[in-house]
């Protein structure tokens, strides 16, 4: 980052300040653990409990010790998937934050420094993307995927593409703010170009938004997955948390009072989210330098 | 529901509908929102039940249905619940019996069949009246079927029925004459809806097919119509003429609900009288409710695993992109020997549904066949090797591959039934060990319509719903249904998996001439067992339908068949007619099980909510930190 030296120095360890945040790091230490039972979901829980052929255990049954968290329909364990359920729900969080990101920072720094037709019609683009209800929109977006594609692929791209405007906005402001700088105009009487100026100038001092807004995306972006696997848009025949939940309801778990099939994911969903939102904000306030200069 | 050909499918498309449109509604807290529905699921349907106790001066019988009434006009509707609408507003020539199916008079008191069987005469019942008082004559009738023959839009609707019509006459007031190409057992059915000559002569030809038919019905059934609003209730009167007697309740109502929940919590409440089509596991969270009687009744569908087996036009042009090895018959016999039915019927059904052979379910006992002590076992063993023996050989990977093309399939359910999705999941595991990679896709029923047709697939998971009369089940696995080229483009027929059997074909149009039942029947069930030995299909199970109804309000239900049979929804109006309330007393509200649920759901709803208080007002507190 090409930050002065003694704000260099003042900020030298953002990890150390964020060691220090209480927020920050109890957030850290849930997605540490969902990571690691993601990353060893195989060896937490044998992958086979998943197949419904081999489901042994009793249907739709309350939590006991063989099944801490109950059981589903087909006997499977709530527990087993939603161990292996983290691996699909972050997989899709993660992915589609990266588009989301990538979208939002590419076309709110362009839209920020290019003045004019282009930049108005960027922004304009970008507002159109903000005004439609993005439920409606991943809905249709999601049902009119090819079904060649894979579903999981489908997914993230249709959380991707409809989630990344907000950041777009962000961005936006941010770099118009600092190309008002006076240095950007130096780069500019120095004959730099509209990719150096982006690049070298405004994208480094956007990426502290850009990564502090991230961690909040991925939140977003893992609701919206649950969400769409709830309404029996996401991958069916993988498990993921929103697809156990979609079951659960359409299988009757309200009627059958099998409060055990709903709970294990939904607060699995509840903290992961939270988590992200944490890490989100304590980022927020470590690398944005003008929370930072309030604090 | 009444018969035609378009029916099947579509009972189980537009069934569809229902899932997403509910999942919309509830999609505000997305995980959260199992939790909240769990604490209301009746407040989360907005449905009007125009049935509830204040407008209760009349006898009303209030159905919750699932599925709206596409069209009230008899030439247009195409779902179950529409045809059961026409079955109130009008009459047919012939019922099916409430005991065994068997075409019974109705509209026509008798009739005789000459020598050759090509000639049907009718009687008409006298002294029946249509709703604005003007007689009901042989002429209506005439009308009907000349109209079903002559008119495109409802020719389209009846064409099976009336096409091998070739001469409709009135001789008197009370006497049909009709003339058929060829005798056939079809006319003891015909399905069709006689509408009043005075009525609908006034809707020319361009207007049938979108004339709604839903304010200031003429008809002569025993319901008319009073009320029709869209998506949300229809209100039918009683009429107290009716030639088969009059009913017994005043009102009958169909209140259409957006999903399983909400269908049965209203009927907990009380809102409504009988919950149409449940699924099974809900139904099961009924059994002990006081007031309530589940009927786990037999139905007349049954599902299958479908093959592609080559598919190609009528003119025998291969067209889609199946895979070769499907058109093997050791192949299927493997996959046939893979899906253990017995697992399917008790997990996915939860035991409501029988294992399945025959393509005639066995609800219509006279023609249906099973193979008895020949039905192919679930052995994933000989499975295996059946697939050595025809050499497919297993790879590295663990795939059997024959020539160098491996047994890779892709397997395609519906997105609209958890059924279906569930069922695909346990066939693609059960492949796995027998060296069969499938791979799955779930799409929308609409979506498998169109790739069917065009033979895009491998394997697929579907039902039919049989009607009484075998000839439609049977004609789905004629060469002729294949699909066909028309103006360059491929057009899809009824087949699903492009059987064409020579042997079959022949069996088919015998039975289609045949007038001798018996006789007819050892056809049909010899054209069954060439299908079974074939592998035309793999048929997974027969389900059950599943109704609950307020047994403490009502009771004179009359089943169809008679023994385990369906309540409402049948081919006739026998319950209707019949059903009367049941001598007053308290209703007592509301049952135990269910308070717990409340409690319970309540509680974690609040600390949901306490939670989500707490993390808002520690921000603000961030924020006002900042």
């Amino acid at each position: 980052m090409s930050a002065p030296a003694a704000a260099s120095r003042r900020r030298s360890s953002p990890w150390r300040a964020f060691l220090r945040d209480r927020e920050g790091m109890s957030g850290l230490i849930v997605l540490t653990l969902f990571g690691l039972v993601a990353i060893f979901a195989s060896l937490l829980a044998d992958p086979a409990g998943l197949e419904v052929t081999k489901a042994d255990g009793p249907l739709a049954a309350a939590p006991s010790w063989d099944y801490p968290l109950g059981t589903d329909h087909a006997g499977r364990s709530v527990l087993t998937m939603v161990i292996h359920g983290s691996q699909v729900t972050l997989l899709v969080g993660l992915a589609a934050t990266v588009i989301s990101m990538l979208l939002g920072t590419l076309i709110g720094i362009a839209s920020g420094h290019f003045s004019g037709l282009f930049g108005g019609a960027l922004n304009r683009f970008t507002e159109w993307f903000l005004v439609i209800p993005y439920l409606p929109l991943a809905i249709v977006l999601a049902t009119v995927f090819p079904p060649d594609v894979p579903k999981l692929i489908a997914v993230i791209i249709v959380i991707g593409v409809t989630s990344w405007s907000g950041t777009a906005r962000l961005v936006r402001a941010q770099t118009m703010a600092i190309e008002a700088r006076p240095y950007l105009e130096r780069a500019r009487a120095l004959g730099g170009g509209h990719w150096h100026q982006m690049s070298r100038h405004v994208l480094p001092n956007v990426m502290p938004l850009v990564l502090a807004n991230t961690t909040l995306t991925v939140s977003i972006a893992i609701i919206a997955e649950t969400t769409l696997s709830f309404l029996g848009l996401g991958d069916p025949l993988r498990v993921s948390w929103g697809r156990v939940l979609d079951e659960a309801y359409a299988l009757g778990a309200i009627d059958r009072g099998a409060w055990w099939w709903v709970l294990g994911p939904g607060v699995a969903v509840v903290l992961v989210v939270r988590a992200f939102n944490m890490c989100g904000r304590a980022l927020e306030r470590i690398l944005d330098p003008r929370l930072e200069g309030r604090s | 529901m009444s018969s035609t050909p378009s029916a099947p499918r579509s009972w189980l498309t537009n069934q569809s509908v229902r899932r997403l449109r509910a999942g919309v509604a509830l999609a505000a807290a997305a995980a959260l929102t199992a939790l909240g529905a769990l604490a209301s699921p009746a407040a989360a349907d907005g449905t009007p039940t125009p049935g509830s106790s204040a407008q209760r001066s009349k006898t009303s019988f209030v159905i919750g249905v699932k599925q709206d009434i596409d069209s009230l006009n008899p030439y247009v509707g195409v779902v179950a619940s529409a045809f059961e609408t026409y079955q109130l507003m009008y009459d047919y020539l012939t019922t099916s019996s409430a005991g065994d199916f068997s075409p019974e008079p109705w509209l026509a008191e008798k009739w005789e069949t000459s020598a050759d069987g090509k000639t049907w005469t009718f009687h008409i019942r006298k002294g029946v009246k249509w709703s604005d008082g003007v007689d009901l004559t042989a002429k209506d009738v005439v009308y009907t079927f000349q109209r079903a023959k002559d008119d495109e839009t409802a020719n389209g609707q009846y064409s099976n029925y009336v096409d091998n019509i070739t001469k409709i006459s009135a001789t008197d007031d009370h006497t049909v004459v009709m003339e058929t190409e060829n005798p056939s057992p079809i006319m003891l059915r015909l399905a069709v809806p006689i509408l009043p000559e005075h009525v609908w002569s006034k809707i020319s030809a361009k207007d049938a097919g979108t004339f709604a038919n839903d304010k200031n019905v003429v008809g002569s059934g025993p319901f008319q119509l009073a009320e029709a609003k869209k998506g949300q209730f229809y209100r039918f009167s009683a009429n107290k003429q009716h030639f088969a007697g009059a009913p017994k309740i005043d009102e009958l109502i169909f209140t259409v609900f957006a999903d399983d929940s909400a269908l049965s919590q209203a009927l907990k409440q009380g809102e409504i009288d009988m919950a149409q089509d449940l699924p099974a596991a809900i139904a099961d969270t009924l059994v002990n409710t006081p007031g309530i009687t589940v009927n786990d009744a037999k139905y007349y569908g049954f599902n299958e695993i479908g093959y592609n087996l080559g598919a190609a036009t009528t003119d025998g042009k291969a067209i889609g992109d199946g895979h070769p090895a499907l058109k093997d018959k050791q192949v299927r016999l493997a996959i046939d020997h893979a899906i253990d039915r017995k697992t399917l019927v008790s997990k996915v059904l939860s035991g409501h549904g029988t294992t399945a052979t025959g393509v005639i379910p066995p609800i219509y006992a006279d023609t249906h066949w099973n193979p008895g002590s020949a039905e192919r076992a679930f052995d994933l063993a000989k499975a295996n090797s059946i697939l050595d023996a025809a050499g497919y050989a297993k790879g590295a990977d663990g795939i059997r591959a024959k020539g160098g093309k491996a047994l890779k399939f892709r397997l395609f359910g519906r997105d609209s039934s958890e059924y279906s999705k569930q069922s695909v999941e346990y066939v693609r595991s059960w492949l796995k060990e027998i060296g069969i990679d499938a791979v799955v896709s779930i799409m929308s029923e609409d979506n498998l319509t169109a790739v069917l047709g065009k033979g895009e697939f491998d394997l697929f998971e579907w039902g039919w719903v049989v009607e009484p009369d075998p000839d439609f089940q049977l004609s789905v696995m004629t060469c002729d249904q294949r699909s066909y080229e028309e103006d360059g483009e491929i057009a899809a027929g009824w087949s699903d998996s492009f059987y064409c059997n020579e042997a079959f074909d022949k069996l088919y149009a015998q039975q289609q001439t045949m007038i001798d039942a018996k006789a007819r029947a050892e056809v049909i069930k010899q054209a069954q067992q060439i299908l079974y030995d074939d592998v035309a299909y793999s048929l997974t199970y027969y389900y059950n339908q599943t109704e609950a109804y307020r047994s403490d309000r009502f009771t004179g239900f009359v089943p169809q068949p008679s023994q385990g049979g369906i309540l409402a929804f049948q081919y006739g109006t026998h319950s209707y007619r019949n059903i009367m309330p049941v001598a007053e007393r308290p209703a007592d509200e509301d049952s135990g099980p269910g308070v717990v649920l409340y409690v319970v759901g309540g509680v974690v709803l609040l600390v949901i909510v306490a939670g989500v208080v707490l993390v808002l007002a520690r921000r603000k507190n961030a924020d006002d930190r900042e």
